[in-house]
């Protein structure tokens, strides 16, 4: 029996001095709202409210929080404070930035910059559904990344992971710009021992250390997103789950699929990047950049004969596309 | 005083990082500090992160907002670790005391003061050069700084101190300073993860070389590269000094708009973290909520310059 989520608050209710206009989003942290702020701005609000500790009906403005839940419910205000506190010295055109954080209804909330556009995850969806031989252009490619490593850099530097990047955690604003965005999953990697929450993952693009409690995160696990995230550019999808890479790994097949289609260069570094093996990806943002900004020509090798064949015969086993 | 920093710790092939680092600061002084706790004992990992919390925590109490007298205070904020990690075994009655090094420096007006107790590190780099930095208390490195005077016999282990907190006799620190800084100097913490495989030319080739957020991790990795499988905790904070008065367009961090009681720390002040949420009451969230806030009026501050 699931039980029933926390209800987000009406649009019109104001909180801190911005009024709710309605929800765009909720996650296992909270309630992503969009509102007004008193010069009638459009801003991101987020409320905490994790939906497994607090529960509030519909109408109230408070939650409630059964006391045998207070210390969970607590430390997961800690990292929400994390969060804020991290955003908040941070200021990179790549990352959403914080405008405010109050209290109020008993919770907390953080109020972001409102961007407007879509997620990369839309436009991948948008250009596969096109069906053309590639989903973006290489260019188009390594410039967005490009332009979110920059941002992921300085995550970095703040000591801080971002451990849940995903084309829908990456926002293409109107005015072209990438952003990433949530940062719920974020924790201040100095502080991991002790009371470490594994952050909730996403199949696809968490590293392999992100399924073990003992598993040593750090930027090389936001580096396997990353190249995940390059892959589903490519491919149209996500790549494998990191637990069926590890029994079997069909990693470097479908990257074969794109020879010739993406240069050897890129799709080294995808799969560099996707090594099961953390320390045999780079190791910082910094070693990723220096890679992906390579100006060399750009070769391609085209797949052999008993390669294609190869290709083939996998394909009538899987039934997957070409 | 404006600095940046940047620090890495990786576990390399050990089942725990037993390394600990963190800095705290005031507006006119700052403590960075790094312990290194020793395999061979029981909870290596407490011995590290209680060395630092008893440091940080004089530290807040006695920088109003400057430190009198730095020497003094780092030798005595080492010592209290030391009878923190006595205290500590002696309620938990364990039949050994964790132990730990540690390497502590403290930059204040334009001077760095430093100490040590062990063979955690400190690396002092100015104009590519290296200017200073601390000796082990080995048996190996006392041979070398004796092999003068004492006839030389075969090798002795690296690893082998001859003090640390924790053991039962008092603790040997050594403090030096003050060195006058520059803009631009480099101070490096680090363990013996990293000075174990990497060489301290190359060390100052690096930090010489590259920025301080480059050369941390590129040496880091140099440092698990050569270790191996089996390669030990690898932990380093490297400082770059860029003035003691803030001016424009720096990028590190800038103490100069903290007020006269503010205290910054990277460093936990619960023991390990678990009860880390009980202390979540409603001073903590206003205080923890107008820290955010300041910090957001700072960065946006910082985006108008």
């Amino acid at each position: 029996m699931s039980k029933l989520k926390p209800a987000p608050l009406p649009s019109g209710t104001v909180v801190g001095g911005y009024q709710i206009v309605k929800k765009l989003a909720a996650g296992g942290f909270g309630v992503v709202y969009l509102a007004e702020d008193a010069q009638r701005h459009m801003v991101a609000v987020k409320e905490y409210l994790p939906s497994s500790l607090a529960e509030r009906s519909q109408g109230e403005l408070t939650p409630r929080v059964k006391p045998e839940k207070q210390p969970l419910y607590r430390l997961g205000l800690k990292s929400f404070f994390e969060e804020g506190r991290s955003l908040a010295q941070i200021s990179h055109p790549s990352v959403v930035s914080v405008l405010n954080f109050f209290r109020e209804n008993e919770t907390v909330y953080m109020v972001m910059n409102y961007l407007q556009g879509e997620t990369l995850q839309d436009f991948i969806v948008t250009a596969r559904d096109l069906k053309r031989d590639k989903v973006f252009r290489e260019s188009t490619i390594r410039s967005l990344f490009d332009e979110i490593l920059r941002g992921l850099r300085i995550v970095h530097q703040h000591k801080m992971l971002h451990l849940d990047i995903k084309p829908a955690n990456i926002f293409i604003t109107n005015d072209n710009r990438a952003v990433m965005l949530d940062f719920g999953a974020a924790r201040e990697v100095l502080s991991k021992e002790g009371n470490f929450i594994r952050p909730m993952y996403t199949p696809g693009f968490a590293a392999p250390e992100m399924y073990r409690r003992d598993g040593t995160l750090g930027p090389w696990t936001d580096i396997y997103a990353i190249g995940a995230c390059i892959y589903a550019c490519m491919q149209g999808y996500p790549p494998n789950d990191s637990p069926q890479r590890i029994e079997k790994d069909r990693l470097a097949l479908s990257l074969s699929r794109l020879r010739n289609v993406y240069s050897d260069n890129l799709l080294e570094v995808t799969e560099w990047c996707m090594s099961l093996d953390p320390l045999s990806r780079p190791q910082s943002v910094f070693a990723l950049q220096k890679e992906l900004a390579r100006e060399t020509e750009r070769r391609y090798t085209k797949l052999t004969f008993g390669e294609r064949l190869k290709l083939q015969l996998e394909n009538l086993t899987t039934g997957a596309k070409a | 005083m404006r600095f940046s920093i940047y620090q890495v710790s990786r576990k390399g092939g050990r089942e725990k990082n037993e390394d600990r680092m963190g800095y705290s600061y005031t507006r006119d002084s700052g403590l960075f500090a790094l312990a290194d706790g020793m395999g061979g004992h029981p909870e290596g990992e407490v011995a590290s992160q209680l060395a630092l919390q008893t440091m940080s925590a004089l530290f807040q109490q006695a920088s109003k907002p400057t430190i009198p007298d730095p020497l003094a205070f780092l030798n005595q904020a080492i010592l209290a670790g030391h009878q923190q990690l006595l205290r500590y075994s002696a309620q938990k009655a364990l039949s050994d005391t964790p132990r730990t090094t540690v390497v502590a420096c403290l930059l204040q007006g334009d001077s760095v003061y430093w100490a040590h107790c062990g063979d955690s590190r400190l690396y002092m780099v100015r104009a590519g050069k290296l200017i200073a930095r601390t000796r082990d208390h080995s048996y190996s490195e006392l041979q070398d700084a004796l092999h003068s005077v004492v006839p030389m016999r075969e090798r002795l282990n690296r690893n082998v101190l001859f003090t640390c907190l924790g053991s039962p006799g008092k603790p040997v620190i050594d403090t030096a300073g003050p060195f006058t800084l520059q803009g631009g100097d480099r101070l490096m913490l680090c363990s013996d993860g990293l000075w174990g495989t990497v060489t301290d030319e190359s060390i100052t080739e690096e930090l010489g070389r590259r920025s301080i957020a480059e050369a941390v991790p590129e040496l880091v990795e140099q440092a698990l590269r050569n270790g191996g499988p089996k390669c030990d905790n690898v932990s380093v904070m490297a400082v770059e000094w860029e003035c003691s008065e803030a001016e424009q367009g720096g990028s590190g961090v800038s103490t100069e708009e903290l007020g006269d009681d503010v205290f910054a720390s990277t460093i936990q002040a619960s023991v390990l973290g678990h009860d880390a949420a009980d202390d979540l009451d409603d001073a903590e969230i206003e205080r923890s909520i107008k820290e955010i806030n300041d910090a957001i009026r700072r960065s946006s501050q910082k985006k108008k310059n």
